[in-house]
C-alpha cells in the first residue's frame, strides 16, 4: 500500500487536509469579494464632483480642511481663474466667494383678529365681480368676529426669542393694554352722497405698542394690530459664476439658469431698473404679468414688487443714489436661522387682573421664509380667527412682500479661525476655536421704516462674541437693491453633491455644528447649534442668496473686478474612477500650482468630524466668561480613499490570515491525534524490524500527499486570485501543516525503558481533593493539556476578533464618512470570516478536548467504582476545565487584544473583555459536554 | 467469625516483621453486619432497550447471596456476563431487573449520591487490570478512596501498611507505568480494602499474569475471606476457582 493509498484510507487526515483546502478556498474568495466590494465602494464614492480646490497661497493647509472654502477672503483674480480654464486638463472650474452679510428689517409685524363685517358694497366695490378668484357676492359668508360687541380690555405682551441650539436669548418682550370690541359700519351723509366707513366699538381705545409701531385698526376683514419691529434678520451671499457652478452640479444646478440672464455689470444701476418698473404700471400691467412678473431681458421677475417697492422706499429716504447697483439674486426657500415671535393675549378687568386667557400666537421663520422677498407679511392670528379676505381673490397678494431695502455689510463675514489639537489613531482630530472680540448685538434700529424714532428702551442690548473677522472693502456702498431671479431648495442641491463629499457646497452650505460636550465635559445628546441672528457666532449660515461675480464686485465696493476670488473648484477632464484618474489630476494641480495658487488635490477626500472645543462663548451678567463645549463639525478629511482602503485591506488580509491560521492549527490538532491512535500500529512496525527513522518516514509519506494537495490548492487559488496576500497565507498554511506533521511523526518515537528507580516526587502537591487530583492530572498530561488550552485561547482570541469587528470596524477604518460606508460594504463578508475563526476556535477546542478523552473516562470510571459520588466526578471535571481555562486565559485575552489593536484598536479592550468570557464561558460548557 | 488476618497465607517477599502483622491485623478486621451482598433474580440486558430483536439477554434470573468471609467465583466463557454481574453487584450499573442488595438494603431505594457513599463504605471494587491512575505513585493510588472523605493524611499509615500487606511495601513511590500486570493488581487490591471494605469485587484478577503472580494475588483474596471479607471475583482460572467457597459457572 502506498502512500497515497494509506493516506486515503486515514480518513481522518483526508478530511482534515479537504477542510483545510476548502477553508482556504472560501477565505480567499470571501476575502477577494470582499476587496472587490471595498474597491467599489471606494471609487464610486472618493470623486466627488470636483476633484481640486484652488486656494490663495497660505490658504489651508494640513491634511484636514475646513469646510468653509469661502471666506471672503478673496486672492484668486479672474485672469488667473481664466488660466485654469484654459489649462488642457480643466474641465470645469467653479469659483466661488463670500459676498457679504445682508441684514434685513422684517416688515412691521401685526396681529390679525377676525372682524369680518360680511359683504357691503359700498366699501367693497365692484372688486369682486372681475377678479381672477374674487367670490360673487352672493356667496359671501355672514359676518364673522372673535370680537365682542362691546368693547373689551385686554393686555398683550409680544416676545421674540431666538436660539442657538443650545440656550435661547429672548431679543426683546414689550406689552400694551387697551380695549378691542367688534368693528360696526357707519353710514353717513356727506355732500356728494352717503358715505360708509368703519369704527371701532363704543368706547374702544385700541391697543398701541411703543413707536415705532402703530396702533390697531379695523378693516373689512380684521382688527389689525401693529406689533412692536421684529429683529433684524441676517443673511449671507455668495457669489457664484452661474455657468460653471451648473456645469459642477449638474441638473441640480439648473436653478441658477436665470442668474445667467442678468444684465451684465453696466446695465444694473437700481435707479434705471426701478424706475423700469416704475414705467410699467404707467403703461399698464396685465393681471397675468402681475402673477408670473414682467418680462426683464428675458427672465419673468416674479418678485418684482418687493424690488420697486425697496426702490421707492430708498429714493424716499435719499438712499438710492447714481452709484446704487440693483443686485440679481437666487434666494434660498426658508432660512437657516432660528427666530420665534410670539404674542400672549389675556383679558383683564380694569384693575388689570386677568380675567381670561385668550392664547398665545406664534409664527417663526421657516421654510415659508423667503429672504429679501418673504412671501407674506409678518402676520401673527388670534386664536380662533379665520382669513376672508381671499374673498377679495388676487388684488390683495401680488404687492406683499419686504419693502425696506436691505443693509449690506462685511462686517463678520469670514470664516472663524481654529487651532490643532490632538489627533487621535482613528484620524479624529481636535481643535479649539478662536474667539474674537464681544459685539454688542440686538440693537433696535434707530428709525423705524417712516422715518419714526424707534423707542431703544424696547430692548437690552447683549454682547456677543465674535469668531469672524470683517472684509477689506472697496469705497462705501451706495444702497444695493435686492433683485430676486428665482430661489433655490438647499436641500435638494446637498443631495446633488452626496452625502461623502459635500465638498461643493462648501461655499454655500456649511455643514452643521453639533454640541456633544458641555463647558464641564459632560455628554451632551446631539444638540445642534443654529447660527445667530448677528453673524457674529461661531457656527456660519448657509447662504440665504446666491449672485453672480458682478453683483459681488458691486456688493464689496469694488469699482473694477480684483482678486475677489475665495476659491476655485476644478474638475479635470480625466474619467473614472478616483484611482483611475489620479496621475492626470495630480498634473493638473501641478500646473495650477505653478501658477503661484495653492492646489488641494480633493479627490480621494471625505468628510470626518473634527471636535472643536469652544471656549469664551457667553459672558454672564457680570462679565464672566464661560465655555461652550466640544462640539463636532464635518471637515474633509484629505487621502480618506487611500487610508480607509488600506486599512479595510489590511483588516481583511489579517482576518484570512487568523481564520487559515486557526484552521492550520485544527489541521495540526487533528494530525496529532491521528497519530496518537497510531503508536500501537508504530509499535508493531518496530518488532517487524524496522527503524525508528523509517517509521517516521513512512508516516511523513502520508503527509507528504497532504502536503501536495495544499500545495496545489494554494497555488491554483494564487494564480486565481492574483494577489500576494494569498500567496503568503497558502504559504503560511502549508509551513503550518508541515511543522505539525513533523511533530506527530516525532510522537511516534520509541519510549525508552521504564527507569525502575521510584519516580514520584515527593514534592508534588499531595492529592487530597477533586482539585489537587485535577491538577495531577493535567500536570501528568502535559501535552494535552497545553494543546487544549492553546484551543481553548485561540477561541477566546477568535470571539474577542469578532466582538472587536462588531464593534468598531468603521471606527478602526478612520473616522471619516467614507470609512463607515467602505466598512458597511465590507461588514459581512468580514463578519463571515470572523464567525470562521471562532467556528474553527470551537472546533479545536473540540478535537484537542478528545486527544484523551478515552483515559480521562477510564480514570472517571475508577474513581466512580471507588465510590467517588458524582458530584466529586463533576467537581475533578470542573477543576480540570478550570485549570485549563487559567492557562489559555492569558493567551486568549492577549491573542483577542492584539487581534482587536490589528483590526479594530479603539475596541481592543472590548475585544479583550470579550476573549476573557469567552474562555470563562468554555470552562462550564466543557465541563457539561464531557459528563 | 474470625477476623484476623491468616498472614501465614500471604507472600512474604516484603519480609513482614512482626509489627507489621500486628499492624495488619488491624487494618483487615470487617465487622459483621450480616448479609454483604444480595443478588435477586438479576437480568441483564444489552442492546434493543425496547425489546427489540437484536436484544441480548446476557444474564437471566441470576441469584447470589455472599456471606462475609465467603468468595463466590463466578466463572464462564468471554462475554458470559461475568463482568456484569460485577459491576451490578457493586452498583456501577443498574440490572435490567432484579434487586441487588447491600446489607439487606435495596439500591431501589438509594440515590446515586448515597450509593456512591454506601459503596465507599462497604464494596471494594478492583477492575480487570487494576485501574490505576497514571501519574499517582503506588501509594497515592491506595490513597484515592480516602479523598471524599478528606481522611488521606489519616489512612497514609493504614496505605503503607496494606502495600507491605500485599508485598509491596518497596514499590510505593513507584507509578503504574513502572510496576507489572501483577503489582498494579495488587496495588489495586490493597486500594480496595483501604476504607475497611466489607465486599471485595474483583475483576479477572489473574488474567494475563504468569501462574506465580496470579497465585499471589489468589492467595491475598483468600486470605481476605478470612479476615471476614466477603469476595466476588470473576475469573475462568481453574486455581481460583478451585479456592473458591461457591461458584456459579455462566453458560
Amino acid at each position: 500500500m502506498n502512500a497515497v493509498q494509506r493516506f486515503i484510507r486515514s480518513r481522518v487526515l483526508l478530511l482534515t487536509a479537504a477542510i483545510l483546502i476548502v477553508a482556504m478556498c472560501l477565505s480567499v474568495l470571501v476575502q477577494g469579494q470582499s476587496q472587490a466590494a471595498l474597491n467599489r465602494t471606494v471609487d464610486e464614492n472618493s470623486r466627488g464632483l470636483y476633484d481640486i480646490l484652488v486656494q490663495a497661497k497660505a490658504g489651508s493647509g494640513g491634511a484636514l480642511m475646513q469646510p468653509e472654502i469661502a471666506n471672503g477672503q478673496g486672492g484668486i483674480s479672474f485672469d488667473q481663474l481664466d488660466g485654469i480654464r484654459k489649462l488642457s486638463g480643466t474641465s470645469v472650474a467653479a469659483p466661488i466667494s463670500l459676498v457679504s452679510r445682508v441684514s434685513q428689517n422684517l416688515e412691521s409685524p401685526r396681529l390679525d383678529a377676525m372682524d369680518y363685517l360680511g359683504f357691503n358694497a359700498g366699501l367693497v366695490g365692484t372688486a369682486t365681480a372681475g377678479q381672477p378668484g374674487g367670490t360673487d357676492p352672493s356667496k359671501w359668508p355672514a359676518a364673522e368676529s372673535v370680537l365682542t360687541d362691546e368693547a373689551k380690555k385686554y393686555r398683550m405682551t409680544a416676545s421674540a426669542v431666538s436660539s442657538d441650539g443650545q440656550s435661547e436669548q429672548t431679543l426683546f418682550k414689550s406689552m400694551a393694554e387697551g380695549s378691542l370690541g367688534k368693528a360696526r359700519l357707519i353710514e353717513e351723509q356727506t355732500a356728494g352722497g352717503k358715505s360708509i366707513r368703519i369704527a371701532g366699538a363704543e368706547g374702544e381705545t385700541g391697543i398701541k405698542f411703543p413707536a415705532p409701531a402703530g396702533g390697531s385698526e379695523h378693516n373689512l376683514f380684521n382688527l389689525s394690530v401693529s406689533l412692536p419691529l421684529a429683529p433684524q434678520v441676517t443673511e449671507s451671499v455668495v457669489a457664484v459664476d452661474p455657468v460653471s457652478e451648473r456645469a459642477l452640479l449638474g441638473t441640480a444646478g439648473d436653478f441658477l439658469a436665470p442668474l445667467e440672464k442678468a444684465p451684465p455689470a453696466d446695465a444694473r444701476n437700481a435707479g434705471a431698473i426701478g424706475r423700469h418698473f416704475e414705467s410699467l404700471f404707467t403703461t399698464g400691467i396685465s393681471m397675468e404679468e402681475l402673477e408670473e412678473g414682467p418680462d426683464f431681458l428675458g427672465v419673468k421677475l416674479k418678485y418684482w414688487a418687493p424690488l420697486m417697492t425697496q426702490y421707492q422706499q430708498a429714493k424716499r429716504n435719499g438712499q438710492l443714489t447714481a452709484d446704487s447697483q440693483a443686485i440679481p439674486l437666487i434666494v434660498r426657500s426658508g432660512t437657516s436661522l432660528d427666530l420665534k415671535y410670539s404674542v400672549k393675549i389675556e383679558e383683564i378687568d380694569d384693575s388689570g387682573n386677568v380675567v381670561k386667557d385668550v392664547g398665545t400666537v406664534t409664527r417663526s421663520l421657516d421654510k415659508d421664509y423667503l429672504p429679501f422677498v418673504s412671501k407674506s407679511p409678518f402676520a401673527l392670528s388670534w386664536p380662533g380667527s379665520q382669513d376672508y379676505s381671499q374673498l377679495l381673490g388676487n388684488t390683495g397678494n401680488f404687492s406683499q412682500g419686504l419693502y425696506n431695502p436691505a443693509t449690506w455689510t462685511t462686517d463678520f463675514a469670514s470664516a472663524p479661525k481654529y487651532t490643532d489639537g490632538s489627533t487621535a489613531g482613528n484620524g479624529a482630530v481636535d481643535k479649539t476655536a478662536t474667539p474674537g472680540e464681544w459685539v454688542t448685538v440686538n440693537r433696535l434700529p434707530e428709525k423705524a421704516a417712516g422715518g419714526a424714532p424707534v423707542d431703544q428702551t424696547q430692548r437690552e442690548p447683549v454682547d456677543e462674541r465674535s469668531y469672524r473677522e470683517s472684509l477689506e472693502t472697496g469705497s462705501k456702498l451706495a444702497a444695493p437693491l435686492a433683485m430676486v431671479y428665482g430661489t433655490f431648495d438647499a436641500d435638494k442641491v446637498q443631495e446633488a453633491a452626496g452625502d461623502i463629499n459635500r465638498l461643493p457646497l462648501g461655499g454655500y452650505d456649511p455643514s452643521p455644528l453639533t454640541l456633544t460636550e458641555d463647558a464641564q465635559g459632560n455628554k451632551v445628546e446631539g444638540t445642534e447649534l443654529k447660527p445667530s441672528l448677528s453673524a457674529t457666532g461661531l457656527v456660519s449660515q448657509s447662504a440665504g442668496a446666491i449672485t453672480d461675480y458682478y453683483g459681488l464686485a458691486a456688493a464689496r465696493g469694488y469699482e473694477e473686478n480684483s482678486s475677489v476670488i475665495d476659491a476655485v473648484r476644478v474638475r479635470a477632464k480625466a474619467p473614472g474612477s478616483w484611482k483611475q484618474s489620479q496621475p492626470e489630476v495630480e498634473q493638473l494641480a501641478d500646473e495650477i500650482r505653478d501658477m503661484g495658487l495653492e492646489a488641494t488635490v480633493v479627490a480621494g477626500s471625505a468628510r470626518e468630524d473634527a471636535n472643536i472645543f469652544v471656549p469664551g462663548y457667553s459672558k454672564d451678567d457680570a462679565g464672566k466668561e464661560s465655555a461652550l463645549g466640544t462640539v463636532t463639525q464635518s471637515w474633509v478629511r484629505q487621502d480618506a480613499a487611500d487610508a480607509v482602503s488600506g486599512s479595510l485591506t489590511g483588516t481583511n488580509v489579517t482576518l484570512l490570515f487568523l481564520t487559515l491560521i486557526g484552521a492550520a492549527l485544527l489541521t495540526g490538532a487533528s494530525t496529532v491525534s491521528y497519530i496518537r491512535q497510531r503508536r500501537l500500529e508504530a509499535g508493531t512496525l518496530r518488532a517487524m524490524g524496522w527503524t525508528q527513522t523509517r517509521v517516521r518516514s513512512w508516516v511523513l509519506a502520508e503527509f507528504g500527499v497532504g502536503a501536495s494537495l495544499l500545495a496545489i490548492a494554494g497555488t491554483i487559488l494564487s494564480l486565481v486570485s492574483w494577489n500576494i496576500a494569498t500567496v503568503i497565507v497558502s504559504a503560511s498554511v502549508l509551513v503550518l501543516y508541515a511543522a505539525a506533521a513533523y511533530f506527530a511523526a516525532r510522537q511516534l518515537r520509541h519510549r525508552d525503558e521504564v527507569d525502575q528507580e521510584p519516580q514520584h516526587d515527593e514534592r508534588l502537591i499531595a492529592v487530597d481533593s477533586p482539585l489537587t487530583f485535577a491538577n495531577r492530572q493535567l500536570s501528568t498530561n502535559k501535552f494535552n493539556t497545553i494543546s487544549l488550552a492553546v484551543a481553548v485561547g485561540v477561541f477566546g482570541a477568535a470571539v474577542g476578533g469578532l466582538i472587536a469587528l462588531l464593534i468598531d470596524i468603521p471606527r478602526a477604518a478612520g473616522a471619516s464618512a467614507l470609512s463607515g460606508l467602505a466598512a458597511a460594504s465590507v461588514a459581512l463578508p468580514s463578519i463571515v470570516l470572523a464567525l470562521s475563526g471562532v467556528a474553527v476556535g470551537l472546533v479545536l477546542t473540540l478535537v484537542t478536548g478528545r486527544f484523551e478523552l478515552q483515559a480521562k473516562r477510564q480514570y472517571l470510571g475508577t474513581l466512580e467504582a471507588m465510590g467517588w459520588n458524582p458530584d466529586m466526578l463533576g467537581q475533578v471535571r470542573l477543576f480540570e476545565n478550570a485549570l485549563v481555562g487559567t492557562v489559555a486565559l492569558p493567551l486568549g485575552v492577549v491573542g483577542a487584544l492584539g487581534i482587536g489593536l490589528l483590526l479594530a484598536p479603539y475596541a481592543a479592550l472590548w475585544a479583550a473583555l470579550a476573549g476573557l468570557v469567552a474562555v470563562l464561558c468554555w470552562i462550564p460548557i466543557a465541563t457539561k459536554v464531557v459528563q | 467469625m474470625n477476623n484476623d488476618v491468616n498472614l501465614d497465607r500471604i507472600p512474604q517477599d516484603d519480609a513482614g516483621d512482626g509489627s507489621l502483622q500486628t499492624r495488619a491485623n488491624t487494618i483487615l478486621k470487617a465487622a459483621d453486619h450480616g448479609t454483604p451482598l444480595e443478588l435477586s433474580n438479576i437480568t441483564i440486558r444489552y442492546g434493543g432497550q425496547k425489546g427489540g430483536a437484536d436484544a441480548v439477554n446476557v444474564v437471566e434470573g441470576f441469584d447470589l447471596t455472599l456471606h462475609a468471609g465467603e468468595m463466590h467465583c463466578v466463572a464462564g466463557r468471554s462475554g458470559s456476563g461475568k463482568t456484569s454481574i460485577l459491576t451490578v453487584g457493586a452498583g456501577l450499573t443498574l440490572p435490567t431487573s432484579g434487586r441487588v442488595f447491600w446489607e439487606g438494603q435495596s439500591l431501589e431505594s438509594m440515590g446515586d449520591d448515597e450509593i456512591a457513599d454506601r459503596r465507599r463504605a462497604l464494596i471494594g471494587y478492583v477492575d480487570q487490570g487494576g485501574a490505576l491512575i497514571d501519574g499517582m505513585s503506588a501509594l497515592e493510588n491506595v490513597l484515592l478512596p480516602a479523598v471524599p472523605d478528606g481522611e488521606v493524611d489519616q489512612r497514609r499509615d493504614m496505605a503503607k501498611d496494606l502495600l507491605d500487606l500485599v508485598g509491596l511495601g518497596r514499590r510505593m513511590r513507584h507509578r503504574p507505568a513502572q510496576l507489572s500486570g501483577g503489582e498494579r493488581q495488587r496495588v489495586a487490591i490493597a486500594r480496595a480494602l483501604i476504607l475497611g471494605t466489607r465486599v471485595l469485587v474483583v475483576d479477572e484478577p489473574t488474567a494475563s499474569l504468569d501462574r506465580t503472580s496470579a497465585n499471589r494475588i489468589i492467595s491475598i483474596l483468600k486470605d481476605t475471606t478470612s479476615d471476614g471479607i466477603a469476595v466476588l471475583v470473576a475469573s475462568h482460572d481453574h486455581e481460583l476457582v478451585r479456592l473458591s467457597d461457591t461458584l456459579t459457572e455462566l453458560i
